[in-house]
């Protein structure tokens, strides 16, 4: 009797062991395959967002250089045809990754800050299209998150190299590797003292090429290195790919700009020519600064051309009764404010694109994508008035 | 031990079915369902290239030439390090109907083939050494030439042409329409018109089968001399009204042949004249004109009819179309035969009726040709917002009724619409003139 007992015994054992085993491993395989289905969901999610937001200019079409909120969203150049960007509609974006906000008393205001060094673009944070808003638009809010980064292909790098007068070193990189025979077109903006008190301009420009490194040393025996106030602009373009870096320097004897541009109204190009302190409280001495504010248009063979502005100097100063200066760009051009001031013998220069590719910022706006474990990238190669840039796209599943 | 020997034999059965089932479960790849969509960077690289025709100019370069090198730095730059890329050129070439492709050039930073995964987009691009030309056919032919007048009298002001004045409107007039006629003259005084009205031969061209444009919108300009008081009162002046010049214009239209345009709004509505009516307004305090009202293009039809001058004849017309144009198939045709594109759907508030009690069709003995939108029914009856009316004893009137702002490639398309010159294409430079530009992209590394 006890021998068919343990052969039933042994031979159920086995069985159970096998099922459980198998349903396991076909558990494993359903298990990919739904991910997998899944995942390519969003991989389809993410190619249909990218083509909607680089090949659609939204509604209106010119939402971008209106102070009114998209009724549909889309980044395409409404002048232009395919993948060809607007940069009024990119300066709209919130931008997610310098978040903080500036917030400036004389308007009562809070400003989207994506400023770099030498560079400025504060607006006011009413007139921004926020990453809600905008997954609203698309249809993804509660869906889907995502992040759009929309920035040059090229990096155009300048630095300073030590010496008795002023050299200034061009690196230009792609992703790829570093550019090569590429031509640069440069200009130099240097603030000078001038028989009144307003800064004056002087500027240099010429063209040059990089070296089998993608390199290029340009030299400027006119400035010292650490005694003139500068901003150096530099085009590059090679074969259809167009970069853009810029450098500036100042000579504030180690306090901070004495000038903060923001920009007021974009559907008439109004900018705010305001004073630091009113921002940032620094102490005294408050400097009493004159300014001198120049507009230069960014022209398709990538000349700067001067255009006239309104109220190009004046002095701005700190406190109650010192209203803030205004001046008035052409809305519809792009370009670059290029605002120099004094104080003095100190120097210093801000720069204002309009538009966001005529200095080469680049923009990350979005949400944050580092705590999903799914989550699908798209690229594009774009061109943003005349100078090349990459969008890349990152789409993840915020539900199931 | 015979129950274990029969599960060992299960076992087999379900591992085996297992095994199977696996070989059929297979899944693509991960890089092949989750990478970048390469033919979109494709696509997208390939445009951004030819943004300023830098790809159109290097393609057509000798392979030789060190601007391949400078593309290939470029794309290799601008790619990111694990794409690799094949941008290869074709040469077409068209023999006997059959198109054929050559291989001119390729560049690539990958060696041998990019593999089944690769993606590939492409271009035609056209060399910048090649001109397409076009030549219109002259309107009447050799045998027939019209003559094109224009007027754009400098002592007259323009109503209903809001952003334009009739100067400029005649300046592109000019620049559209001169190319299809043998003759175009710039009809630059009141006094000028006046030679044109009383057949001078000084005014230049050939008055007779004419094209009279009146780019002054609703406003027409009047010779002083036809003005109250002026030598040739009785042709353009009755009994505090001028609507009988407008009637001399019709007598004139049928006689000539001409055609008569109206560019906007109600036609005839206004005469105008900055020195001799210079005391006058239009109710709007433009000066220089005088209302004629609804009397105006009735009585220029009843000259165009040969109808008598009817003081007593300003029934008003036209109707306001409350929603928005649609072109006819046959205005959309003509609009891409001739590369002409108006703005689309716009509005019309002084469209003429073609049935009912009021049609001028019946009424004056007019044929609705080169109609350029659809009609519109209000009231039970048809109007016709924008089209040329020819009258059967000769002459014709195109009436553009749409609201302000007028957009003069209407009038230019439905002149052309109503003519139909041809237009001869013609291609000029190197038998080479379009390649075919394909880039592959492809990823490397990953799984």
């Amino acid at each position: 009797m006890a021998g068919p007992t343990i052969d039933h015994m042994v031979s159920i054992t086995v069985l159970v062991a096998a099922l459980l085993l198998t349903f396991g491993l076909y558990n494993q395989i359903l298990a990919s395959a739904l991910a997998y289905q899944r995942n390519h969901q969003v991989v389809v999610k993410a190619v249909d967002l990218m083509n909607t937001i680089c090949l659609s200019p939204g509604n209106p079409p010119n939402w971008g250089q209106t102070n009114s909120t998209p009724l549909v969203f889309g980044l395409q150049n409404p002048e232009a045809a395919g993948y060809s960007l607007s940069p009024f509609s990119i300066m709209r974006l919130r931008s997610s990754e310098n978040g903080q906000l500036v917030y400036y008393p004389k308007t009562g205001l809070y400003y989207n800050n994506v400023s770099l060094d030498g560079g400025s673009l504060l607006m006011p944070v009413g007139d921004c299209v926020n990453y809600t808003t905008v997954a609203k638009l698309l249809g993804v809010n509660g869906s889907y998150g995502f992040q759009i980064t929309i920035a040059p292909t090229l990096n155009v790098s300048v630095s300073q190299v030590p010496a008795s007068y002023l050299i200034l070193k061009v690196q230009v990189r792609g992703p790829g590797l570093p550019l090569s025979g590429a031509t640069l077109n440069y200009y130099m903006h240097q603030v000078v003292s001038s028989n009144d008190s307003f800064p004056l301009i002087i500027t240099q420009s010429g063209v040059a090429q990089t070296d089998s490194a993608g390199s290029a040393l340009l030299e400027f025996p006119s400035i010292d290195d650490s005694d003139d106030a500068y901003s150096f602009i530099v085009y590059a373009h090679l074969g259809g790919l167009n970069g853009v870096g810029y450098y500036s320097h100042d000579v504030l004897d180690d306090k901070p700009p004495f000038i903060v541009p923001f920009i007021k109204d974009l559907e008439q190009g109004i900018i705010i020519i305001a004073h630091n302190w009113d921002v940032h409280y620094y102490g005294s001495p408050v400097p009493a600064v004159h300014y001198n504010a120049t507009f230069f248009v960014l022209t398709e063979n990538f000349e700067l051309r001067q255009v006239e502005i309104v109220n190009s100097t004046g002095k701005v100063n700190y406190g109650e009764g010192e209203p803030y200066a205004t001046t008035q760009v052409p809305a519809s051009e792009s370009g670059i404010l290029f605002i120099s001031y004094r104080w003095g013998n100190r120097f210093g220069t801000v720069m204002v694109p309009w538009g966001i590719s005529t200095i080469g910022f680049s923009v990350t706006f979005g949400g944050d994508p580092s705590d999903y474990s799914f989550v699908a990238t798209e690229l594009r190669q774009v061109i943003v008035n005349e100078i090349s840039y990459q969008v890349k796209l990152a789409v993840w599943r915020l539900k199931g | 031990m015979m129950r274990t020997v029969e599960v060992l034999f299960v076992i087999i059965i379900i591992v085996g079915a297992f095994i199977v089932a696996a070989q059929f479960a297979v899944l693509p790849s991960p890089r092949e369902i989750f990478g970048t969509d390469l033919r979109e960077l494709a696509v997208s690289t390939l445009q951004t290239f030819d943004a300023k025709y830098n790809l159109s100019r290097i393609v057509f370069n000798d392979e030789n030439d060190p601007a391949w090198g400078a593309l290939q730095k470029a794309l290799s730059a601008s790619l990111p390090p694990n794409i690799v890329y094949n941008l290869t050129v074709f040469s077409i070439n068209t023999t006997g109907g059959a198109v054929t492709y050559y291989v001119e050039n390729s560049i690539s930073n990958a060696e041998g083939d990019l593999g089944t995964d690769s993606e590939a987009a492409s271009c035609l691009v056209t060399s910048s050494e090649v001109t397409f030309g076009i030549t219109p056919e002259k309107i009447g032919g050799e045998e027939k030439p019209r003559t094109l007048y224009i007027l754009n009298c400098e002592d007259a002001n323009g109503w209903w042409i809001t952003g334009y004045t009739g100067q400029s409107l005649a300046s592109d007039c000019y620049n559209l329409l001169s190319p299809y006629f043998e003759t175009t003259v710039l009809v630059n005084t009141t006094e000028q018109l006046e030679l044109l009205l009383e057949n001078s031969t000084q005014i230049g061209g050939t008055i007779q089968n004419a094209v009279v444009i009146n780019t002054f919108g609703e406003a027409v300009p009047i010779p002083s001399n036809y003005c109250e008081g002026g030598s040739e009162q009785s042709k353009g002046y009755q009994s505090g009204s001028y609507a009988k010049y407008c009637h001399t214009l019709g007598v004139r239209t049928r006689l000539c042949n001409w055609t008569w345009v109206s560019i906007v709004g109600y036609p005839l509505f206004y005469v105008t004249n900055t020195e001799t009516l210079k005391n006058y307004h239009n109710g709007y305090r433009i000066y220089g004109m005088r209302s004629v009202g609804a009397a105006g293009l009735n009585n220029f039809l009843r000259g165009l009819d040969s109808k008598s001058y009817s003081s007593s004849d300003n029934q008003w017309l036209t109707k306001d179309i409350k929603e928005q144009l649609e072109f006819t198939s046959e205005a959309r045709d003509f609009s891409n035969y001739y590369g002409i594109y108006p703005a689309p759907s716009p509005m019309a508030s002084r469209a003429l009726p073609v049935t009912g009690s009021l049609s001028i069709e019946s009424r004056y003995q007019l044929t609705r040709r080169a109609t350029m939108f659809k009609l519109k029914t209000v009231s039970g009856n048809q109007y016709s917002p924008a089209a040329t009316f020819s009258h059967n004893g000769g002459g014709a009137l195109t009436a553009i009724g749409l609201t302000r702002i007028p957009d003069i490639r209407i009038t230019v398309l439905d002149l052309l619409m109503y003519y139909r010159p041809n237009i001869f294409r013609s291609e000029f430079g190197a038998g080479d003139t379009s390649r075919l530009v394909t880039l592959q992209l492809s990823q490397q590394g990953g799984t």
